[in-house]
């Protein structure tokens, strides 16, 4: 009782002083409104974000944009000198774009490549795991949610620990190579061979992010009324016609966001790969934000205009993706109205 | 064909127990209802019939064959769900095709079949549809045609108007009620509205807590109750119940003490009752009426009226307290607080004992 009193004392001055607050904020908010009229407040709450968007995201994209066409190691604008689309005719100058070794920047299409190759098998491979998994957690199993926690709890993990982590295992001297060693066989050089090193970025990365696709897809598969499996049971509907027929096309709208999440993550793979391969051996794990990164940033022969070009082009990439998920995500709003 | 048998079938989820032993034999070409209050065991009972749930014990026979543990998809049925259960990304087409398709049934007879049910439930016109293009009524008919294109042995309806208006409502029963006399296929159907019940079926299968409480045509139910909740759960408004004690049976009836001293014969005798056993007295709202100048009846208060032209509901209590609602026909001049005797024919009485099973009426 006495717990009770003093919670409703306390939330008794809790109200008297929200409402002082919210009575001195009234008076100059009402003027504005007065003054401004409806879409003006609308412009004025927005304002706030729309700052902080222009400060962290609109500048910098122009900055970036001014950037690509400058050229020089210097890192200030000022002491660049403009060079016009220079960077991305640098980057476009290849005897046979199939043939990254004809290109004027090699490492740019090589990277480009291996970034291709890795979204569409990462992304392909991440779908499937993540469907058949949400299949499996959407079933009656013991300990569902336990097990539905273990699937997510990677995607709460920061990208460099989840890259440690894998380097760990797969490293010469890592938990991989000792337990293959524990069973009589031959150690493998994961990480310092090519097609290895390259399945083991897409491996890690689809470990590090299933968790977070398998949610949506079970969100969706969760949606799908059990009369519709019902009646299909009683339309003796095999169970494989049942997937197909029903369970697949109804889950499509999910799919298809997840599809597009996926794919523009994929191009930006950079964290995890980086600190599980650093883009070797050579430059099989290399890929396009990592270019971008070593171009700008971290080689001696810096190109901060060579590194903006590349990163506008990707850009230009994911605002292509954005656009298809976008599309994407108002078609399944139509089709959930009707 | 189309003749469905229990015998003994339980259902247990757990250490909950749903069914307690149904037996219940259902005849070939009979429009059976299961009816009773949420939760009473009835879309239950119908879905161990389809074969969506096994029973925990007893057995399932269509046409003599036992099917416990046939497929439900093997055992003939064609089920209506109370969602519809229409597949939203298929066409009403594709949606009528679906199951034939499983069975692979040649295109020609398929496109036949389809046909001849859109036909008879009027949906030829939005055949390329999409459920999610229908108003409720129409996707109620394709769910109805789904099934009708299977031509199966028996129709399992589990609540298949209840998502539908009040006005809707009223056409698809009768609409029902023809498809019934046109197929003369079996139809068990689950409702909880017992108007439902009393207007399509051949005979009411009224379920309480898991068990049968009573089988029977619906003027059966409605004239002779088996119990107290039966009396109550058949007729609308309810039946009204007052307190009395049997003064004693003879060959004339059983000569019935109301609880205002009022002594009245129920001209039946109430063979498993005794002098002194005190009774619960039904007597549906219809049968009551004003007691004319020096006529006997029930003493009540006016809480409540409802003009309704044709008719007069009249909500009141007792000096018991016991509530009484009374139908009486034409328009009355009646008030709140107004005090009236309430008569009645002693032949309209039903007498429970305090098990609440019927002792006594016509």
């Amino acid at each position: 009782m006495k717990a009770n009193g003093l919670l409703s004392a306390s939330q008794s001055v809790l109200m008297a002083v929200v409402s002082r607050v919210m009575g001195i904020v009234d008076v100059p908010l009402r003027y504005l409104q007065r003054k401004a009229g409806q879409n003006g407040m609308a412009a004025f709450f927005l304002a706030p974000n729309m700052a902080i968007f222009a400060v962290f995201v609109l500048v910098p994209f122009v900055i970036n944009f001014v950037y690509s066409l400058t050229g020089g190691s210097a890192i200030f604008l000022s002491e660049r000198s403009f060079v016009g689309a220079e960077q991305y005719r640098e980057i476009f100058a290849c005897g046979n774009y199939l043939d990254p070794n004809t290109c004027k920047q090699d490492v740019f299409w090589i990277a480009a490549g291996n970034t291709a190759a890795f979204v569409v098998l990462q992304v392909s491979l991440m779908i499937v795991a993540a469907l058949i998994t949400a299949l499996i957690l959407n079933r009656e199993i013991i300990g569902r949610g336990f097990w539905r926690a273990v699937f997510f709890f990677p995607v709460l993990l920061s990208p460099v620990v989840t890259g440690l982590i894998w380097r760990w295992i797969f490293q010469r001297q890592g938990v991989l190579n000792a337990v293959m060693q524990g069973l009589g066989l031959e150690p493998h050089d994961w990480l310092t061979e090519r097609n290895s090193a390259f399945f083991a970025s897409i491996g890690v990365s689809i470990w590090a992010h299933v968790g977070f696709y398998t949610l949506i897809l079970l969100a969706g598969l969760q949606a799908i009324p059990k009369d519709l499996y019902e009646a299909a049971q009683m339309d003796g509907t095999s169970r494989s016609r049942v997937f197909w027929r029903i369970t697949l096309p109804l889950l499509m709208p999910n799919l298809i966001v997840v599809l597009v999440l996926a794919l523009i993550r994929a191009v930006q793979i950079f964290d995890e790969a980086f600190v599980l391969t650093h883009g070797g051996p050579g430059t099989s794990t290399m890929y396009l934000v990592q270019y971008i990164y070593e171009t700008g940033f971290a080689s001696e022969l810096r190109n901060p205009g060579l590194a903006a070009a590349a990163s506008i082009l990707m850009g230009a990439v994911l605002v292509v993706l954005t656009l298809v998920q976008m599309a994407a995500s108002r078609r399944s709003e139509k089709k959930g109205a009707r | 064909m189309g003749r469905i048998t229990l015998e003994k079938v339980t259902k247990s989820f757990g250490a909950i127990d749903v069914l307690h032993g149904i037996d219940l034999d259902i005849g070939e070409g009979e429009f059976v209802v299961f009816v009773g209050p949420s939760g009473c065991g009835k879309s239950t009972l119908l879905r161990q019939i389809a074969g969506l749930d096994r029973p925990s014990n007893g057995e399932i026979r269509i046409d003599g064959t036992l099917v416990n543990d046939v497929p439900a998809s093997d055992r003939g049925l064609a089920m209506v769900f109370q969602s519809y259960a229409l597949y939203p990304h298929m066409s009403v087409r594709q949606n009528l095709a679906f199951g034939l398709e499983n069975a692979r049934m040649p295109k020609a007879e398929i496109d036949a079949r389809i046909a001849e049910a859109a036909r008879m439930l009027e949906i030829g016109d939005y055949l390329e549809r999409r459920p999610g293009q229908l108003s409720g009524g129409q996707r109620q008919r394709v769910a109805i045609g789904r099934a009708i294109v299977r031509n199966p042995t028996a129709f399992l309806l589990d609540e298949p108007l209840s998502n539908l208006d009040a006005e809707l409502r009223i056409s698809m029963r009768a609409e029902l009620a023809a498809l019934h006399g046109r197929l003369k296929t079996t139809m068990i159907y689950v409702t909880h509205d017992q108007i439902e019940a009393m207007t399509l079926a051949d005979r009411i299968v009224v379920l309480r807590k898991g068990r049968v409480e009573q089988v029977g045509s619906p003027l059966e139910l409605y004239n002779r109750p088996a119990n107290r909740f039966v009396a109550g759960f058949i007729g609308a408004p309810s039946m009204n119940f007052l307190s009395g004690r049997i003064e004693g049976v003879s060959e004339a009836g059983t000569l019935l003490r109301l609880f205002d001293g009022e002594v009245v014969t129920v001209p039946r005798r109430a063979e498993a009752a005794h002098a002194g056993e005190d009774v619960s007295v039904g007597l549906r709202p219809q049968h009551m009426r004003v007691a004319q100048a020096g006529e006997n009846g029930v003493p009540v208060t006016i809480d409540m009226v409802e003009a309704l032209g044709s008719e007069t509901v009249v909500h009141s209590h007792a000096p018991t307290g016991e509530l009484v609602l009374a139908v009486l026909q034409g328009q009355h001049n009646l008030s709140r607080g107004h005090n009236l005797k309430l008569s009645f024919h002693p032949d309209d009485l039903h007498l429970f004992d305090k098990n609440d099973r019927r002792v006594a009426g016509t």
